[in-house]
């Protein structure tokens, strides 16, 4: 039997976590890999926070609670803070770390919290931790949304999954609509050398 | 290209959605005809046929509300179609009238009723658990956990719904509609062959004398249909020993993995029902003699728990029967913690579960929130302005409930789709307050319409705003009578609701362009100083439709260019998510203005436009 992970991936509504997480699904299917995802619709609006996991290797339940994914992927970095006791102790995180303020903190009410904290909380959890300039990378590769290719990248170079960056970009040209299939396969580049360059 | 939906053949395995799953299932199955009300988390089902557009295989309808598309759905089965109806949960509220009743008459094309429950609350105003219609209608039910079992079972659904001529509920609950699992397909035949109609009024008329017949025949046919559930295609057993999980719905899913988690697998015997209702009473029976003792691990209400104990108190079975309990709660979802927390007190094992992980307190939320340039945001502004606290604010279902939120606090109750006109007429008859109602273009075709014709004809005194924003918006953007011809296209007709609205005899009507301030305030103003049912309709496209679907965005944005007070009112009062503070400075987003310009009206000095 495979082994398993469980994955838990968050982000902002409109930042394209969803279109990411059916991309990972659907690669570790065709990698062949049992894999069972879990999104939430409806209210989760623009700008609202959207979870959603990737299971791989054989569990069934589509929604985690705290404490059992063993990689957190976050695609900003105040939901990879929100999304942190998801992760189990000693897992991994691979974090954006390029802001979008939610509203009270535009409005001037709450106060976004210091890059330096947010690292700080994660490290007291994490036993493995890979943060991106996404946007970056997502502009450098021809669009901002291909940022997530630079995140999901990442996560497939690292080893933990049952299938590599190879298999991700097989997937990329399979699944992704042929005009967004080069700036996503430069963003994931630019992902995999970022966590091999560490 | 086609879509794998519709071109994947058999043994081909694709990634799906849940609710593609069921679609997948329904081909299978030959279905040949879908009435739906779209809501959360039903909706993907009718929009993926919708999308798929497949109508040389099947008919479908956007219908006006669940009670309408039931009675479609009846329709097309009488007529002898295999037919399939969508909805969420609270949508069978709706239409329990056609359900109960079709139950009864029975029909012979084969119907399929999809309920979408949502435990927690994600999307809804309650968390009900509709396997209690299964229960009072008299419909064979079946619940699906993974994407797989979701095309299965609809596929195995509609097989019943025509061999019994009888309704059959499949039943959902949100993580099921929206996991994502592999789906290995089966053969796609051609649509279901229709069942010839032949006139029976003493089948089809539940007039008395026929209706107490035909209760018999709901009975009969409900004993063939428990045979079914006996033959254990949807009942799966495995493990051993004299401790016992009975496991159905979702919570099979988090059982499976806490019992892996743990270490249990080979401690426990654990039984998981496909089918629901009726129940397998002899495998059940059996599988409850086998044991000591057994935990019912099901979402929701404890329904399969107490029919357990029914069934072992019927037959003198000697075992211990617990469900309910302070962690399997009947609240919201259930989780792999929780359920592993409820089996290691079952087994009386340590927990494995050791570390307490707390979410981070005090983080910035996300609340959901209107969008910039939302039309809601410009017609709630300008009421606000009008009429302060001194109105009561009866609101009603769509995106627009998010005014409750401050600054606007535009909505003081609700009930359910439609009831801002009537519980509103109710709250000012009772009360003698002024009572501003609001309602969306949907939801008024939804079932607005009969309230406002009560409020005509009981002479109630209530403003009545209708937010036409053109589109079925918080659901996805489904179509609806209200929506323009052009977007409607050949196969429905557009509904204008000022002709609806003064047919039904309102005097007080009038219409105006959500954007225009001046315009809305000044018939605000003008319906403040009257009595009796006035009717203001506000129109603009809902803005992320009108950007998406109609591609249609202005070629302007909003720029503050004189900081100070007027800037801070506008950002205060208006709360647009385009506006941003830094330090001292209030500035404009322009990657997320719209360009609505309803802040230049709030705030002309202040705020200037510029090109985008």
């Amino acid at each position: 039997m495979d082994k398993r992970i469980r994955i838990y991936m968050t982000g902002v509504g409109g930042q394209g976590t969803l279109t990411a997480t059916t991309l990972l699904a659907r690669v570790a299917l065709d990698a062949g890999v049992s894999v069972v995802a879990g999104e939430v619709h409806g209210m989760a609006q623009r700008g609202g926070v959207v979870e959603s996991v990737v299971l791989l290797g054989g569990w069934r339940a589509p929604k985690l609670d705290h404490g059992e994914a063993d990689i957190v992927l976050g695609f900003e970095p105040l939901e990879t803070l929100r999304g942190l006791p998801y992760l189990r102790a000693g897992g991994a995180v691979f974090s954006n770390e390029d802001k979008m303020p939610p509203v009270g903190v535009s409005m001037g009410k709450e106060t976004y919290p210091e890059m330096d904290i947010i690292k700080e909380k994660v490290r007291a959890v994490a036993g493995r931790v890979h943060y991106l300039h996404c946007r970056e990378l997502g502009m450098r590769a021809g669009s901002i949304q291909a940022g997530n290719a630079a995140l999901l990248g990442a996560l497939c170079t690292s080893g933990l999954l049952p299938f590599d960056e190879k298999t991700l970009e097989a997937g990329i040209y399979k699944f992704l609509p042929a005009k967004l299939v080069e700036s996503n396969i430069k963003a994931m580049a630019l992902g995999v050398d970022a966590v091999r360059a560490v | 290209m086609s879509h794998p939906l519709l071109s994947g053949a058999q043994g081909e395995q694709h990634l799906l959605l849940g609710n593609e799953a069921i679609v997948r299932g329904a081909l299978e199955a030959g279905v040949n005809v879908i009435a739906c009300y779209p809501g959360t988390p039903s909706s993907e089902v009718p929009d993926t046929f919708y999308k798929l557009g497949g109508h040389d295989r099947y008919k479908m309808e956007y219908s006006v509300n669940e009670k309408v598309a039931m009675e479609v759905a009846a329709g097309a089965a009488l007529g002898g179609a295999m037919s399939l109806v969508t909805m969420k949960h609270v949508g069978m509220n709706v239409a329990a009238d056609p359900l109960f009743t079709s139950a009864y008459i029975g029909l012979p094309g084969g119907m399929v009723v999809l309920s979408a429950d949502d435990p927690g609350c994600h999307s809804s105003q309650n968390e009900q658990d509709n396997r209690h219609y299964a229960r009072a209608a008299g419909l064979p039910c079946f619940e699906p956990a993974s994407a797989q079992e979701a095309k299965d079972m609809t596929r195995y659904a509609f097989r019943v719904a025509r061999k019994l001529g009888q309704p059959v509920m499949l039943r959902t609950t949100t993580r099921l509609n929206h996991l994502r699992g592999s789906v290995l397909f089966d053969q796609l035949p051609q649509p279901a062959e229709l069942v010839p109609w032949a006139k029976n009024p003493m089948h089809f008329v539940p007039v008395p004398a026929v209706a107490r017949v035909r209760h018999k025949e709901l009975e009969k046919n409900m004993s063939a249909a428990r045979e079914l559930a006996e033959s254990g295609e949807w009942t799966k057993v495995r493990g051993k020993g004299r401790i016992g999980l009975i496991s159905c719905g979702i919570a099979r899913a988090y059982l499976a993995d806490a019992l892996y988690a743990g270490g249990w697998e080979e401690n426990v015997k654990v039984m998981e029902l496909g089918m629901t209702w009726p129940l397998p009473e002899k495998a059940l029976a059996e599988f409850l003699r086998s044991c000591e003792k057994v935990l019912v691990v099901e979402e929701g209400a404890a329904l399969l728990e107490n029919e357990l104990r029914i069934l072992a108190q019927r037959l003198g079975i000697a075992v211990e029967i617990t469900g309910k309990n302070d962690v399997l709660t009947l609240y919201g979802e259930y989780s792999t913690t929780s359920v592993t927390r409820a089996l290691a007190g079952f087994l009386d094992c340590p927990c494995p579960i050791t570390e307490g992980r707390h979410s981070e307190a005090g983080l910035p939320n996300r609340p959901p929130n209107l969008c910039p340039g939302c039309s809601h945001r410009s017609v709630y502004y300008a009421v606000r302005q009008v009429f302060g606290d001194e109105a009561v604010y009866s609101s009603d279902i769509g995106c627009y409930t998010l005014g409750m939120l401050p600054p606007l606090r535009m909505a003081d109750f609700l009930v359910c789709m439609g009831s801002s006109v009537s519980a509103g007429s109710g709250f000012a008859w009772a009360s003698g307050k002024p009572v501003v109602a609001f309602i969306g273009d949907s939801t008024f075709f939804h079932s607005g319409m009969t309230g406002l014709a009560n409020a005509v004809y009981n002479k109630h005194d209530i403003l009545l705003v209708i937010l036409d924003n053109g589109t079925t918006a918080m659901t996805g953007h489904q179509p609806n009578p209200g929506m323009t011809q052009s977007v409607l296209g050949d196969g429905a007709l557009h509904l204008d609701i000022e002709a609806v609205v003064r047919a039904f005899g309102v005097t007080e009507v009038a219409k105006v362009k959500a954007y225009n301030l001046k315009q809305v305030t000044s018939a605000l103003e003008d319906f403040k100083a009257k009595r009796g049912v006035r009717v203001l309709i506000t129109e603009e496209p809902c803005v992320l439709y009108a950007r998406r679907a109609l591609k249609k965005v202005p070629p302007q944005v909003a720029e503050v260019v004189e900081q100070g007070a007027d800037a801070l009112r506008c950002l205060e009062d208006l709360a647009c998510p385009a506006f941003y503070r830094d330090g001292e400075t209030i500035a404009i987003d322009a990657a997320l203005c719209s360009g609505c310009m309803v802040c230049l009206q709030v705030a002309p000095k202040a705020i200037k436009a510029r090109k985008r």
